[in-house]
């Protein structure tokens, strides 16, 4: 420890730029492959999420493109037929969330609400950290309160079987929540379209809807449900009938995704994607490698002496080498710490804007997938590291101790 | 070289320093162009696109190493050159003139390439405004080896 402590603060520190600068190339290093992991790690979770909907039989809308929407021709009458079209001909899971109320809480978040039907519902298989599942043989009605799933955040402030009156958005009116159960921390949904974009659950409430309550409901739910809409237990020839049905009432052109045609888009579309940022933060951190290199030799060169005279008095190769590594495992720990720190402020934020969609818990402010990326910066640290301190190692073998010490 | 102190593999190793620098940055004039046509590339990319300035900075760090270490190794050429009757305020002069040579050579070089792919010239303009400043910074610690 004495002799480590002698070489940080009497041959590394010395020559302070280099030190710096050496931190500054790791820190590089580190924060792309922290970045290009978390990307792949939150696509690859996407992918995952979405597997239970590319299955045979299911079919996922899509506007397509060159569809304009145009809200003179859309009338609430239009949605309605498509909707009795859909109720009697297929079996559908009907998803749609953005709709933002503000609801009495302790962290003084807008609340998003989240509309569901039971097919989606079967379908995703929520994790729920108490209390029970959701059902959808409500009737919307009486004044009965509506059963519904809450995020952690707002647990706290409404625990199961309490009850939070609403302005409902699209009914128009006030209803009565009856809170069933809460959702597992940071659960959260992937945009069908962008498998690493996410929108956490933590301060939303999945409000059940049925035929019923579809009906009751302004154009607005029912037109954006229509966006997302997911066929099940149908054939291609009876989407097609569909969208017809949809293209003549609505004026809107949707296609229907098989599951083979999703596989295929997730293999042109993402693998093509992720094969690019894996193959650009190899070349990075091929680049970064190898100035980090060079300077570690610049470092041995100006240094030579100095490490020259202790092994001249006794210093092995060996010590020398741990001396490396631990001052390699120094400057890693530091920009780890940077890394993480930068994460967990970059997640705070989320509070402090009070962006509900987007605000996460978890342990010193970082999500699982966070401290999975940082697993995946220590792995290639570890790799770095070991490359640099050899190449520095065999730069010392090579120079005679005598010379080293006249130098 | 002449009474310079730098030789012609110092020069050629400034010259590559340099050039890194400025290629990163038409990398990122590149990129900020490129068609992604990929929502996870355009998520991927903007990462570093929102912290070019910090990032390019950060890599002109090994400029700062390159001149360092440059200057301690010739620190017995310089007190020897003074020993001969040679001047600090002359050796110093000399080490701006090669570095703004080497700096002028890759700067046009570099300038051509963005001129060609008709790319915004300000990042260029700002390395070489910070590189100036090092080169400043360096030829004034020439005075430090004047006595060795």
């Amino acid at each position: 420890m004495k002799i480590f402590k002698f070489f940080i603060t009497k041959i590394f520190l010395r020559k302070a730029i280099l030190c710096i600068s050496m931190f500054m190339l790791l820190c590089l290093a580190n924060y792309t492959t922290f970045i290009a992991s978390r990307s792949i790690l939150s696509t690859l979770q996407g992918y995952q999420e979405i597997k239970c909907m590319n299955q045979e039989g299911i079919f996922i809308a899509n506007l397509d493109p060159d569809s304009n929407i145009d809200m003179d021709i859309i009338g609430e009458t239009g949605t309605r037929i498509v909707y009795d079209y859909l109720n009697s001909n297929h079996k559908y899971a009907f998803y749609t969330d953005g709709f933002m109320i503000a609801v009495p809480n302790d962290d003084d978040m807008e609340i998003s609400l989240c509309y569901m039907n039971e097919g989606y519902y079967e379908l995703n298989q929520f994790d729920i950290s108490h209390g029970n599942d959701l059902f959808f043989d409500f009737q919307l009605d009486k004044e009965e309160a509506i059963p519904v799933l809450i995020g952690t955040g707002l647990s706290k402030t409404y625990p199961v079987g309490s009850t939070i009156i609403i302005d409902e958005p699209v009914l128009g009116r006030s209803v009565i929540l009856k809170v069933q159960g809460v959702l597992k921390q940071n659960s959260c949904h992937s945009n069908f379209y962008a498998l690493n974009s996410k929108s956490y659950y933590n301060f939303s409430i999945f409000m059940p809807v049925n035929q019923e309550f579809i009906e009751n409901a302004n154009i607005d739910l029912q037109l954006n449900g229509l966006m997302d809409l997911i066929i099940l237990d149908t054939t291609k020839e009876k989407t097609e009938d569909l969208s017809r049905f949809m293209y003549d009432n609505l004026g809107l052109k949707f296609n229907f995704f098989s599951q083979e045609e999703n596989f295929d888009y997730f293999n042109d579309y993402y693998l093509y994607s992720l094969k690019i940022i894996a193959i650009t933060t190899l070349i990075l951190l091929v680049v970064i490698t190898c100035i980090s290199i060079w300077n570690a030799l610049v470092s041995i060169r100006l240094m030579m002496k100095d490490f020259t005279i202790n092994l001249l008095v006794g210093l092995s190769y060996s010590r020398l080498r741990r001396i490396f590594y631990s001052y390699f495992g120094i400057l890693f720990g530091v920009n780890l710490l940077v890394i993480s720190s930068i994460t967990a402020l970059n997640r705070y934020e989320c509070w402090l804007r009070k962006d509900a969609t987007f605000v996460t818990y978890g342990l010193f402010g970082l999500i699982g997938m966070d401290w999975l990326a940082l697993l995946v910066v220590l792995f290639s640290d570890i790799i770095i590291g070991m490359i640099v301190v050899e190449s520095m190692l065999r730069k010392i073998k090579k120079i005679p101790i005598s010379l080293g010490v006249l130098q | 070289m002449g009474k310079s102190l730098f030789r012609f593999a110092d020069a050629l190793e400034l010259a590559v320093v340099y050039a890194f620098c400025f290629f990163l940055n038409l990398l990122f004039n590149y990129v900020k162009v490129w068609d992604f046509n990929s929502y996870i590339l355009k998520a991927f990319f903007k990462n570093f696109m929102d912290y070019q300035t910090l990032i390019v900075f950060f890599f002109t760090f090994i400029v700062i190493v390159f001149h360092y270490q440059m200057l301690y190794r010739k620190k017995i050429e310089v007190y020897c050159r003074v020993l001969v009757g040679d001047t600090v305020l002359y050796i110093a002069i000399r080490y701006i003139r090669d570095c703004l040579m080497v700096l002028t050579v890759i700067y046009l070089l570099f300038l051509l390439i963005h001129v060609h792919l008709k790319f915004c010239l300000t990042g260029n303009i700002f390395l070489v405004f910070i590189f100036i400043i090092y080169i400043l910074i360096s030829a004034s610690q020439v005075r430090k080896y004047e006595n060795f």
